[in-house]
């Protein structure tokens, strides 16, 4: 597979902060890659850069390998979905569609006939063929969502840029839209880089998922592998539910335990190479990872706890958890169908070592 | 079971007005405005249209019905040629006005990064609306006469051997000076269209591939096309209607509609024809801003 677009080090300083600080990525050929990000991030500013509607104060954008740092917006080979749709409110859907099929770029001109049809094919693509004579302000935020995606594809581009484009549109909507987004990236195989602040959009829809904060990339994985196995506490923090917990590597009869504060005990099993006794490491457990059971005085094993909170959603059982001991709080996510615990009821949270992933580690004793 | 509460009940419609107060306190409020308008704007346009119906006889006003003055507007030289001269002077300067507002009002809007920097233009733009236009009148007649400014560059610059006299009393003077004073008012009111189209529309143009110009062309000028009538509006209301120009600068032959009327009153003691032409005008340029109204609603894009 090869890199499309390529980030070199991308900067953007403005008068007193800092938006992208020192960012380098390759998005390959034909993947969805989301930039996911809280506000702030900088994952807005290094698409734009990426589009060139705004340019980088240092680094490199690179296209098929070519630098385009300093092309300027018209002349590259993406288009955008805008956050706002940016319709031009002035021009019916047609218009609007075929804006792009009718600029002087295009050369040879795009003929008459041809723009007729290829304009046809994406009203039809998008469902909006009913719409076409009506102006932006006469249609609903999915409808218009709709026709920015086609005034979008209608050139053929090789990549196309989303900047948070169902931001705007309620629940349900964006439910069904992102199945669209999803389908017509199978059916049309075009690299897509799309900006969310939404880790569940960003981890259903993408193939790969960039983790922004402060205007670094923290990890470019894909959504399982970030799921599972985040690089960082931030990563680990930013998506999902997860348990971080702090404590000094032991050695245990075939492989390691984690002492937490307060002298609870996790197994690691045989842990991540490189492991070693009295290490201060950082680990991370998925709340759903965590099994609660209700405490029979006799059984061994596990974390003993207390239920501080119980939250029913339906599907699941969420607990807050607080560790015998330590007072350390744990979250956790059970099915239902394990039966509810009532709040104050002490238990036993078993944990896999499998699912206890190190995010962090600290050389030598801890204290 | 019914109940009355005496003391809550009291207490509710002492908070809140029953709808007969409500409007009894909205009409206190508009008397005043109501007044300002009876007292300034119906009674002398009721005024001016009874003495468009009447005649002089010995320079005297003499009451009557005969719209023989209003015919004679149409009928009688100059007062046509002159009203038509006035409103191609408005025009013009109007044109002028948008053509030369256009691009600063576009500066403005799009290429004025900083708040700083939107702000000095923006005090550029209506400083000189803190000078008399009086002051500015006669500032136009030093530079454009025959020992003005401009003759005496031309002089240095040997590309004239005597002063010329055709830069002023002419038609062009009074055209170059309402432009002058009158553009800041096409620069508002265009600044005011444009600063209303989000920046992404101009960006979603250049990300499809459009040039500048096509950007310009295809969406930014029909955006604006509310605000251009609005300030061609304003500029050509002000320009036609305009005396101190043509008085200072325009020679005998850019008298203007304002200036007939003067002289009607204050020379010629015929009120009811001066009467008439204002009733003319008024008519007229109601019925263009009609139009230009209509024509501005229909080009304003919701967005």
């Amino acid at each position: 597979m090869n890199t499309i677009i390529e980030a070199r080090g991308l900067q953007k300083h403005y008068a007193g902060s800092v938006a992208v600080k020192n960012l380098s990525l390759g998005v390959t050929e034909g993947e969805f890659l989301s930039l996911l990000g809280a506000s702030g991030s900088g994952k807005t500013t290094t698409l734009r850069m990426i589009a060139g509607l705004e340019y980088p104060t240092g680094g490199q954008v690179l296209f098929q390998g070519e630098d385009i740092t300093h092309v300027p917006a018209a002349r590259r080979k993406m288009r955008m979905v805008f956050q706002d749709f940016a319709l031009f409110p002035n021009l019916t859907v047609w218009d609007n569609v075929a804006f792009g099929l009718r600029l002087r770029i295009n050369r040879p001109r795009v003929s008459s006939e041809e723009i007729k049809v290829r304009v046809g094919r994406y009203l039809d693509t998008v469902q909006l063929s009913g719409h076409a004579d009506k102006l932006p302000h006469q249609l609903s935020g999915g409808q218009r969502q709709r026709v920015a995606l086609a005034r979008a594809l209608v050139t053929d581009p090789p990549v196309v840029l989303f900047d948070e484009p169902l931001g705007s549109l309620d629940a349900s909507m964006r439910k069904i839209m992102q199945i669209e987004l999803k389908r017509l990236h199978r059916e049309l195989r075009k690299t897509f880089i799309y900006v969310t602040h939404d880790q569940e959009e960003a981890m259903g829809l993408s193939d790969r998922v960039a983790v922004l904060q402060d205007g670094e990339l923290l990890q470019l994985a894909t959504p399982e592998e970030i799921y599972a196995r985040p690089e960082s506490e931030a990563v680990a923090r930013f998506i999902g539910t997860a348990n971080i917990l702090t404590g000094t590597v032991q050695a245990a009869d075939g492989g390691f335990v984690l002492q937490l504060p307060g002298g609870a005990l996790l197994s690691l099993g045989n842990g991540p190479s490189g492991l070693s006794p009295s290490q201060a490491v950082t680990v991370m457990i998925r709340a759903e990872q965590l099994r609660v059971n209700s405490a029979s005085p006799q059984a061994g094993g596990g974390l003993a706890a207390r239920v501080a909170e119980r939250l029913f959603l339906g599907d699941k059982v969420r607990y807050e958890l607080e560790l015998a001991g330590s007072g350390l709080r744990l979250t956790a996510l059970n099915p239902n169908s394990a039966g509810l615990i009532a709040v104050g009821d002490p238990v036993q949270v078993l944990i896999e070592s499998s699912h206890v992933c190190v995010i962090g580690r600290r050389s030598g004793a801890a204290r | 079971m019914r109940h009355r509460a005496p003391v809550g009940g009291r207490a509710v419609s002492a908070a809140a007005q029953t709808p007969r107060q409500e409007r009894r306190q909205l009409l206190i409020w508009l008397v005043p405005p109501l007044l300002w308008f009876t007292v300034f704007m119906v009674i002398p346009y009721c005024l001016l249209f009874y003495y468009s119906l009447g005649s002089t006889e010995y320079m005297t006003f003499k009451p009557g019905f005969s719209p023989a003055n209003l015919i004679r507007v149409f009928r009688t030289e100059p007062y046509l040629s002159v009203l038509l001269k006035s409103a191609r002077i408005g025009a013009l300067t109007a044109l002028g006005a948008t053509v030369l507002g256009y691009p600063v009002a576009f500066c403005l809007a799009f290429h004025t990064r900083t708040p700083r920097a939107k702000f000095l233009i923006y005090l550029l733009v209506i400083v000189p609306w803190w000078a008399a236009y009086l002051v500015k009148a006669y500032a136009w007649k030093t530079i454009l006469g025959t020992n003005g400014l401009l003759n005496a560059l031309l002089l240095k610059l040997h590309l004239i051997h005597e002063p010329l006299t055709l830069f002023l009393y002419n038609q062009f003077s009074v055209v170059l000076t309402l432009i002058y004073i009158f553009t800041p008012f096409a620069i508002l009111s265009i600044y005011a269209q444009l600063e209303r189209i989000p920046t992404s529309i101009v960006e979603a143009a250049s990300n499809l591939g459009a040039t500048t110009f096509e950007t310009l062309t295809r969406i930014i000028i029909p955006l604006s096309l509310p605000g251009v009538l609005a300030g061609g509006i304003i500029t050509f209301a002000l320009a036609t209607g305009d005396f101190i120009a043509p008085a200072l600068l325009g020679g005998p032959n850019a008298i203007m509609i304002s200036n007939v009327v003067i002289n009607l009153l204050g020379v010629a003691f015929d009120w009811p024809m001066a009467a008439s032409i204002g009733i003319v005008v008024i008519g007229v340029g109601t019925a263009l801003i009609s139009v230009a109204h209509y024509l501005e609603h229909r080009s304003q894009a919701r967005f």
